[in-house]
């Protein structure tokens, strides 16, 4: 799997375009290939619970509906599928 | 108006010498704080963006509790938004946390209305599919747009032609907002305002334009004050405790209604604490990876603030801005709101910093750089609504307006060193957002009112000058059945724009001290009949009824000769009044619905006394509950289009109505402004048939105009007046109170202009109305500002709501000391005839001609539009020729 910058914990949104790097400061695009620095966000698509239906949509065991891009880390549910 | 053979080169208008030479700069100002610049360059740099988080969560949670009450139930679905929003800390931000997390974010309300992006679901969801890879240039080509992605581009994609979406979220936003279809304020309000009799005639009233936009699901809630005093006195455990204790105090006795609203509150609070503390999370983690010292001490600072804050009331300035900021967003992420105005927050602030500043703790330059970031973060504010909304109204803007002065509680001047610090911040740091209103009182320091001068000189368009002593008899008058009086009128400030708002006093007490604060005691003050072309109900009436652009019945037929002055005015009224009595009901109808549905939770808890009555501003809670209006847009063009078939018709004989009529619709033998693509009166070029209209299209041009001190014409200004201020008290608004007239374009003086035929008083098709109220049409001010003034105060302001003035200046009219005490003099002279509101822009208007040309080479300039400054480059081209075209005085 090819990581993106969108999906790096270190990864700061501007807008729907660009961002910054939370570590390098640098501006960066979502869609950039990730650096050596990349650390998983907690997105539903890294979440046990999710099981995807069709592109960009999803369902989550516990709630229904859930799309792979939605930052997952204020969610109580959430649990890696593969910590790794 | 210009003679018909003037040149595209000549299209400014101007009052004196016309200005030769290089284009004058604007006097040069003080720059703002690195850290403010900073803020401010990734300002320029950022695009409207929109994100799903709190509509999935909010949808999910509201899904998820079927069958609760639906008060309990809204609460529960807001604090699921606030606990699950994204937290993003920009680098140098002292004052942090956004609506979304993007630095311009925003989200959809599919629980207000799903309508707009349902209706083209299909076209979005093909895009969605067939987006290509990311081409950031294309979109980031800022063209005439700015901070706009016009265009779906890539990963992104454009909706309302200005908010720009992921495309991974594309399709949850399709679902959730189908989760809405029949279940929206907006399909809900529509279901049942269909039982309103002659509900037909309300919607041919919407497609003709006639009547811009329903608020109840659009705008539900905004042009009013925010109160900052609970949260300030304490803090968010001790209002989490009175509703605790108002839920037992309420609960199985008869009132217990009060049990739900409480309970909502306790929730939404409780979410609202957790988007603090995710926040607080946030930077800690942000310290823990960051290299440079002095930020990583700044970010465990914020983490310290935001954690204390979660909890309690504000030990500090810092603190105490910081919470004002957390609950203005929070009351901003519970509904599409614009107008959300801080009110004369430099009063309420001003006991914590003056504490401050004799301990030491704070200085002015800290200040200064504190009050700079409030700026940034009040100009991040975007909501997101449809483009007839954030493009025909809005402008992309939203309307903060932050007072300063008036008087305190007891009477006297309430103009402070903070107000000061308020004011050297907004010539610093110069953004449309807050926009600044200084509340005008003879009592003002000399010294204060010279700081107001120096700023709206520089051309910010900021702060506009508004009648303290009118504004308080409007509020006295209009709310005196509700008990208001003279002390608490004092509190009042401007909600939005300009909409006069009531305020009430409110205790804080620090240190064992009293402080008297002003805080907005009010929900919307401008909700109703919104806005109401003038002009165009005037050509419904010349032509008996009929949209003459889309050739559809609006009206039924009058059946009148018109073959009297006095007939042809009776048939407006006629005509006003049935379109403000259709959709006076069709709104209640939707805001019925609005508080029903999507009750408003957080400002309520906020607004003296719905806390202590245990009810919600759509009850009544609120202290203050007249505030329901008829807006209107274009009342200098009514007024001249009167004047001239007065004078042209039924004074002189000189044509007939017929040949009026015809004219009209030859368009004085000129191309339309949509044929033309220019929306002012300049640039419009002749049709083959153009010498057929010459005689009649120049008595109109030269029929009196409004502006110049002419009696035959201010008198009608004063009918309309007199007539329309008294008029709305016909009608009950849902609170079963009295409408009022309030009277500021906006920007709705472009869409609405663009589909008006041309008028009477030799106004071309399609161009743009004359703006605000009290404006004279683009070049037709002839006398200079006196008469001008003489004009506008030709009736009692204090009847109304408001009224906008805005006048062009250029710079070097009003250089150095010597311009100030003439500025100064000039609004003075205004304010003391009885003005309501004048407003400036300090602009050669040379330069605007050029950034319309060039304007990658001017993202930063400001301009003043109608209630609000916005960036040149993010203002449609109606408006923009509008401001061109507006008369330039090169002397006073």
């Amino acid at each position: 799997m090819v990581y993106r910058c969108k999906d790096c914990k270190f990864y700061l949104p501007v807008d729907v375009i660009k961002g910054l790097c939370k570590l390098e400061k640098n501006s960066i695009l979502p869609d950039d290939v990730a650096c050596d620095n990349f650390e998983r966000q907690a997105k539903c698509k890294f979440c046990s619970h999710y099981l995807p239906e069709k592109e960009y949509l999803g369902k989550c065991s516990e709630a229904g509906l859930a799309y792979p891009d939605m930052n997952a880390s204020k969610c109580a549910s959430f649990e890696w599928y593969n910590k790794n | 108006m210009p003679d018909s053979h003037i040149s595209p080169s000549e299209a400014v208008n101007y009052h004196g010498r016309k200005p030769i030479g290089n284009i004058e700069q604007r006097e040069t100002k003080p720059q703002p704080s690195s850290r403010a610049n900073a803020a401010r360059e990734l300002y320029f740099e950022a695009k409207s963006s929109v994100s799903m988080e709190f509509p999935y969560w909010y949808t999910r949670r509201w899904e998820e509790l079927e069958g609760e009450i639906p008060m309990v139930r809204r609460g529960e679905a807001l604090k699921a938004g606030f606990e699950h929003l994204s937290p993003v800390i920009y680098p140098g931000e002292l004052l942090v946390m956004g609506k979304s997390a993007y630095y311009r974010g925003s989200f959809p309300m599919p629980w207000l209305s799903e309508t707009f992006f349902l209706a083209s679901e299909d076209s979005m969801y093909k895009e969605a599919l067939e987006s290509g890879k990311l081409t950031a240039d294309t979109v980031t080509t800022i063209g005439k747009g700015g901070g706009n992605i016009t265009k779906s581009s890539g990963n992104v994609i454009s909706i309302a032609g200005k908010f720009g979406l992921r495309v991974e979220e594309m399709p949850i936003l399709l679902e959730v907002a189908k989760k809405w279809k029949d279940r929206s304020v907006d399909d809900i309000g529509h279901k049942y305002e269909q039982l309103v009799p002659g509900y037909k005639e309300k919607e041919v009233i919407m497609r003709s334009v006639i009547c811009m936009f329903d608020s109840g699901y659009t705008l539900p809630q905004g042009r009013e004050v925010i109160n900052y005093f609970y949260p300030l006195q304490y803090g968010i455990d001790g209002l989490i405790r009175i509703c605790e204790n108002g839920i037992a105090e309420t609960a199985g006795h008869p009132d217990m209604d009060r049990i739900y609203f409480y309970k909502s509150c306790s929730s939404v609070l409780k979410g609202i604490r957790k988007w603090i503390l995710n926040y607080a999370e946030e930077a800690e983690f942000l310290a823990s990876v960051e290299k440079n010292d002095k930020q990583k001490q700044e970010y465990l600072e914020i983490a310290d603030r935001l954690v204390w804050l979660s909890s309690n009331p504000p030990r500090t300035f810092h603190d105490a801005l910081q919470l004002i900021w957390i609950f203005h967003l929070a009351v901003l992420n519970e509904d599409a709101i614009s107008g959300l105005s801080p009110g004369r927050v430099g009063q309420v602030l001003f006991p914590y910093w003056k504490r401050d500043m004799k301990k030491g703790v704070i200085n002015k330059e800290k200040t200064l750089e504190l009050l700079e970031c409030m700026r940034m973060k009040f100009t991040e504010i975007d909501c997101f609504a449809s483009m007839g909304v954030v493009g025909g109204v809005l402008s992309g803007n939203t309307f903060n307006n932050l007072c300063l002065g008036g008087l305190t509680k007891d009477g006297s001047t309430a103009a402070n060193e903070l107000e000061m610090l308020i004011l050297e911040a907004g010539i610093r740091c110069d953004t449309p957002q807050p926009t600044l209103s200084i509340l005008f009182d003879e009592k003002l320091p000399q010294e204060f009112l010279m700081k107001g001068i120096e700023c709206t000189k520089i051309g910010t368009g900021y702060p506009a000058w508004v009648n303290n002593q009118v504004g308080m008899e409007f509020i006295l008058r209009n709310y005196g059945h509700e008990s208001m009086n003279l002390e608490e009128s004092r509190a009042w400030s401007i909600g939005g724009c300009l909409e006069s708002s009531p305020g009430s006093w409110m205790p804080l007490e620090l240190d064992g001290e009293l402080h008297w604060i002003p805080g907005g005691s009010a929900p919307a003050t401008s909700v109703g009949v919104h806005f109401l072309s003038l002009p165009k109900i005037l050509e419904a009436v010349l032509f008996d009824g009929l949209d003459m652009r889309t050739g559809e019945r609006i009206f039924p037929s009058h059946g009148c000769k018109l073959d009297s002055y006095d007939e042809l005015w009776d048939t407006f009224k006629y005509y006003f009044r049935r379109a403000v009595q259709v959709l006076t009901l069709t709104n209640n109808i939707q805001h019925d619905a609005w508080r029903k549905i999507a009750p408003s939770v957080i400002n309520s808890l906020l607004k003296p006394d719905c806390l202590k009555k245990g009810k919600d501003i759509g009850q009544m809670g609120s202290r203050y509950n007249s505030t329901f209006n008829i807006e209107t847009t274009g009342t200098v063009n009514l007024v001249n289009s009167l004047a001239s078939l007065n004078m042209n018709v039924f004074d002189q004989h000189l044509f007939s109505l017929d040949e009026y009529r015809e004219a009209i619709k030859a368009n004085f033998g000129f191309k339309t402004a949509q044929e033309t693509g220019s929306y002012s009166l300049f640039d419009q070029i002749p049709t083959d048939e153009n010498h057929k209209w010459k005689r009649i299209y120049k008595m109109s041009l030269e029929a009196p105009k409004f502006g110049n001190d002419i009696a035959c014409v201010d008198d009608i200004m004063k009918d309309w007046e007199n007539w329309f201020c008294k008029m709305g008290s016909e009608f009950r608004s849902l609170y079963d109170q009295p409408l009022y007239a309030c009277q500021i374009s906006v920007s709705t003086h472009g869409p609405m202009g663009a589909v008006t035929l041309a008028t009477p008083d030799g106004r071309l098709s399609g161009t743009t109305f004359a703006d605000g109220s009290m404006s004279a049409y683009p070049g037709t001010d002839k006398n200079g500002p006196y008469a001008l003034f003489n004009s506008a105060t030709c009736w009692n302001h204090s009847l109304s709501q408001n009224s906008q003035m805005n006048m062009k200046i250029h710079p070097s009219v009003v250089k150095g000391r010597e311009g100030s005490r003439k500025f100064l003099d000039l609004i003075r002279g205004y304010l003391r005839k009885g003005g309501f509101h004048v407003q400036f822009n300090v602009v050669d208007s040379r330069m605007l001609k050029e950034a319309q040309a060039e304007p990658d080479k001017y993202r930063s300039l400001l301009v003043r539009v109608a209630g609000f400054t916005q960036y040149w480059v993010e203002l449609g081209k109606q408006i923009q020729d509008e401001v061109i075209a507006r008369t330039e005085y090169e002397e006073l």
